[in-house]
């Protein structure tokens, strides 16, 4: 690893001085670009960051694609309903590597005010991994340009060798994650064990 | 006629977009996080616990009575009472919340938690700033986190903040009058059963 203050020194000689890792984080955070698909309200708001005065084009991600496929990051903006968590999860796995999650509002984090209903699921992290939760009933452009950063910051911090190595890097790491299936009462199976695991509730 | 509709919208666009190279009033977008637009006096996110004075466990308004949790619509608050008693605002000895959390993931901003509160002790703050990666230890605000002081709330709602302290203030003036005249009282009048004790400001 290179110092930083070497390399702010160099930079002002006209070397410019960067690692691999670096230059490939740097190309994976400045071009996020999300999937078009929103859910609830928050969708409004998502919808009000890329227009002209918040301008989500400014971190790289104004390109919202209609196809999965083309697309690196899923906003989950609004309440996933039962009946919509299977599509979403089936446009997570068909969503090519690196793709990454941001949770806006409070229905996508954890059910929000239908919380307590039968027909809305408790947070979308119970199938698929999120990245960044931002809270609010529904959260400012603001807070999502907010968590952008958030995201952008931890795909800055992403080592790719070792331990803490991006999913897509891993060759034993989970690449598919199991759509559930409507069942008799609930959705089947009603959380995926590998990234949901059940917190321990200490009162 | 057809598409006089997009020729409008483009002209404007056209006219913005030119604009924006000789007028600043043109250029629309706000860069963010180097500079944001000024919230509006009434904005509101989450709830937060006001305390009066320097230290936040001591001027603590809240007294636990649990109004606001039992009132939330989305079950988003977590209070435990106190064992024991500590003074509040007007000296008389109160419960307060030896737990106060409030999960923001869940909190739809209702401000319903503020309108119940008799005690003014909850107020909503205009903080927005939270996303996190970490689901469970960032989303749940413990009492120490939500306690800020009179002074923020007067930096963010003035005028609010404002009617609320001179409505604290007449209750207090109100309760001294109350002491005085019961303390001038003869004791033979005193010592009839009092009425039941009503909570400061719950007669709203």
């Amino acid at each position: 690893m290179v110092d930083e203050g070497l390399k702010i020194e160099l930079g002002k000689q006209g070397v410019f001085v960067t690692t691999i890792e670096e230059l490939y984080n740097w190309g994976r955070r400045s071009s996020i670009w999300p999937m078009q698909f929103g859910l609830a309200c928050c969708a409004i708001e998502m919808i009000a960051t890329t227009m002209a005065r918040y301008d989500l084009a400014r971190f790289g991600a104004e390109v919202f694609r209609p196809s999965p496929r083309q697309a690196d990051m899923m906003i989950i903006s609004g309440t996933v309903t039962k009946k919509m968590a299977p599509q979403v999860v089936r446009l997570y796995n068909q969503m090519a590597e690196p793709k990454y999650v941001i949770a806006m509002g409070a229905c996508a984090i954890s059910g929000g005010p239908f919380k307590q209903g039968y027909n809305v699921l408790k947070g979308i992290d119970r199938y698929i991994p999120v990245d960044v939760h931002i809270p609010g009933c529904p959260p400012r452009p603001e807070a999502l340009l907010q968590a952008f950063i958030t995201l952008q910051k931890k795909i800055d911090g992403q080592h790719l060798t070792g331990e803490g190595r991006p999913r897509f890097l891993d060759a034993a790491a989970q690449g598919e994650f199991p759509v559930p299936e409507q069942g008799a009462h609930d959705l089947e199976p009603s959380s995926n064990k590998g990234v949901w695991p059940l917190p321990v509730v200490i009162r | 006629m057809l598409g006089e509709g997009i020729l409008k919208g483009l002209a404007e666009t056209a006219k913005n977009f030119a604009g924006s190279f000789v007028s600043a009033e043109r250029m629309t977008t706000v860069q963010y996080p180097e500079e944001r637009i000024a919230p509006v006096e009434a904005a509101r996110v989450f709830p937060f616990l006001v305390y009066d004075g320097a230290d936040w466990e001591a001027g603590m308004r809240c007294v636990a009575c649990q109004i606001c949790e039992k009132e939330c619509p989305p079950k988003c608050i977590y209070i435990e009472k106190s064992k024991d008693k500590k003074p509040d605002a007007l000296g008389k000895p109160q419960f307060y919340p030896a737990k106060f959390d409030i999960d923001v993931s869940v909190c739809m901003s209702c401000q319903i938690c503020v309108e119940v509160c008799p005690f003014e002790a909850i107020k909503m703050d205009n903080e927005f700033e939270l996303a996190t990666d970490d689901r469970f230890g960032g989303l749940l605000q413990d009492r120490k986190q939500l306690a800020k002081s009179n002074e923020y709330y007067h930096t963010i709602h003035p005028t609010e903040a404002a009617e609320v302290d001179a409505r604290l203030a007449a209750e207090k003036t109100k309760a001294a009058a109350d002491a005085a005249a019961k303390a001038a009282r003869p004791p033979a009048q005193a010592a009839t059963p009092a009425p039941a004790q009503k909570p400061a400001g719950g007669g709203e």
